[in-house]
């Protein structure tokens, strides 16, 4: 029998707990060794003391503070140097394989580097977000641009549009709906910038006690701690999901 | 408005030569043709979006006062009905409040009451065709230039929608110049019509008056006297004229 979509969510729900109860079941009976594996119970434990003793919070306003700084910069930056890029031939010529290239490495490498550069405190990790962001939202704009429905561009220009009524009605909305499509995956290499960028060096922040709980080989801590990244990227899809949707209603 | 002697190129070869025709204040004038002939370039030279190899176009009237109608309705998709059809008139220095009064007024006038602010993609493609439409007739032009507009619509939507167009343009006294492949279509609408030959280096080689009086309604225009007679002709010379070209391209 062929199930419905109906119901989805409730099999992936008591496959889910199945899997839990399994896992938990595995550790009790002496199956997994808690170094390593520590059963769901003990990294719940390991995520209520993270706020029982509020000492979260400071690491939680560290990462936000470092992610959204990084978004909303690389998001700016992107935006216009893929504007200016795409109009002025001769700034495509320089810039375009500049970013070619971070596109091509795997930018977090870069993250000692920018402790080198801006010491470990925030400045560095709101900078590798901001090169993770800047340069996708660079090529989103930069050939969605290039990309414009011609037919719409003749259309302003034949109601008697010039330039100005061009960028207005045809090329910032364009743009706005590319960098908002591509929100959602801004909003992960923010946070992948973040958290990296805490990981290499910091003193506060979810990367710094992920770094934390692998010196000290606490295995709880740390998968309480991606349970928690996973949350908190998930919520912040959510919302940037509802902002997409609501603004992209023509669509 | 007058064309002299227009030749237009997009390469070595002209893919039309010395094309000459007349559209007189409040005519309907129509240009037909094989595949190829040129006859969207001569209308994209009128506006002006290409420039003529050699020529002279004269619209007689101001850019301003010609309004386009293509075959795709190329409407803004994150504007409303309403919002596209105030466009042109805000581009003119109409207050935006006023605007958006006179494109209700018209999409009144075109039967779309009520779905002023409704987005481009929750219409159909005959609501989208007369939103088009009004956004045309809404910057009172004196010329429209048509490109096969109604080539997209199922017979009875492309009927009414005709049906409309005809009885606005001849009570505003608007000009017009069409491009369709439909004979029927251009002697049940037009006063006159211009046969061009094939391309490359195509030819308008006869001129076509229609002697249907108006007012005129498109469908009943085919049951009139004149129709049969002269869509005989219009398909004789059509067809010898693309015969022509396949026994040269076959030879």
């Amino acid at each position: 029998m062929q199930a419905t979509a109906r119901y989805a969510w409730l099999r992936q729900l008591v496959a889910f707990a199945l899997l839990l109860g399994l896992w938990e079941a595995a550790g009790r009976a002496g199956l997994l060794n808690p170094l390593y594996a520590p059963e769901p119970s003990r990294i719940a434990a390991a995520l209520i003391q993270l706020f029982a003793d509020g000492e979260i919070w400071t690491h939680l306003e560290a990462t936000f503070t470092a992610a959204l700084g990084g978004l909303v910069l690389g998001i700016v930056v992107g935006i216009a140097l893929g504007i200016v890029a795409a109009l002025v031939p001769l700034v495509a010529e320089l810039l375009a394989p500049v970013m070619t290239l971070l596109n091509a490495i795997p930018r977090v490498v870069m993250a000692p580097l920018f402790v080198i550069w801006l010491g470990i405190g925030l400045a560095s990790k709101v900078a590798l977000s901001f090169i993770l962001v800047a340069v996708m939202i660079f090529f989103t704009v930069f050939t969605g641009i290039q990309q414009v429905d011609k037919r719409l561009v003749e259309r302003i220009v034949t109601l008697g549009g010039g330039r100005f009524e061009l960028i207005r009605h045809v090329y910032l909305p364009s743009v706005a709906a590319w960098v908002l499509g591509s929100l959602k995956v801004a909003v992960g290499f923010a946070f992948t910038g973040a958290v990296v960028g805490e990981f290499v060096a910091a003193s506060r922040g979810l990367g710094y006690l992920l770094s934390f709980a692998q010196s000290t080989y606490n295995a709880s801590l740390m998968l309480a701690l991606v349970l928690l990244i996973m949350v908190v990227v998930l919520a912040i899809f959510a919302a940037a999901g509802r902002l997409e949707r609501h603004l992209l209603r023509w669509s | 408005m007058r064309v002299r002697d227009l030749t237009i190129s997009y390469g070595d070869e002209p893919i039309l030569e010395r094309a000459s025709l007349d559209v007189r204040e409040g005519q309907f004038v129509s240009l037909v043709g094989p595949s190829g002939s040129g006859k969207s370039s001569i209308l994209r030279a009128v506006m002006g979006l290409l420039r003529p190899l050699g020529g002279l176009v004269e619209p007689g009237v101001d850019r301003s006062d010609i309004g386009i109608l293509f075959q795709d309705d190329a409407l803004l998709p994150w504007k409303t009905a309403r919002e596209n059809v105030a466009l042109g008139l805000t581009f003119n220095g109409v207050e935006r409040k006023r605007a958006l009064e006179e494109a209700d007024d018209w999409l009144d006038q075109l039967g779309l009451h009520g779905f002023g602010d409704r987005y481009p993609r929750r219409l159909s493609g005959g609501q989208r065709k007369r939103v088009a439409l009004a956004q045309v007739l809404a910057i009172k032009p004196k010329l429209i230039l048509m490109d096969e507009p109604f080539a997209s619509l199922d017979a009875i939507v492309r009927a009414r929608v005709v049906k409309d167009v005809v009885s606005l343009v001849e009570r505003e006294n608007i000009s017009v110049l069409l491009v369709t492949h439909d004979l029927e279509e251009a002697i049940s609408l037009s006063d006159s019509v211009y046969l061009l030959s094939q391309g490359p280096r195509a030819r308008i080689i006869r001129h076509y008056p229609v002697p249907i009086p108006r007012p005129r309604d498109p469908v009943r225009a085919r049951l009139h006297p004149a129709f049969a007679p002269l869509y005989e002709k219009l398909w004789a010379d059509l067809s010898h004229e693309v015969e022509r070209d396949q026994t040269a391209e076959a030879a």
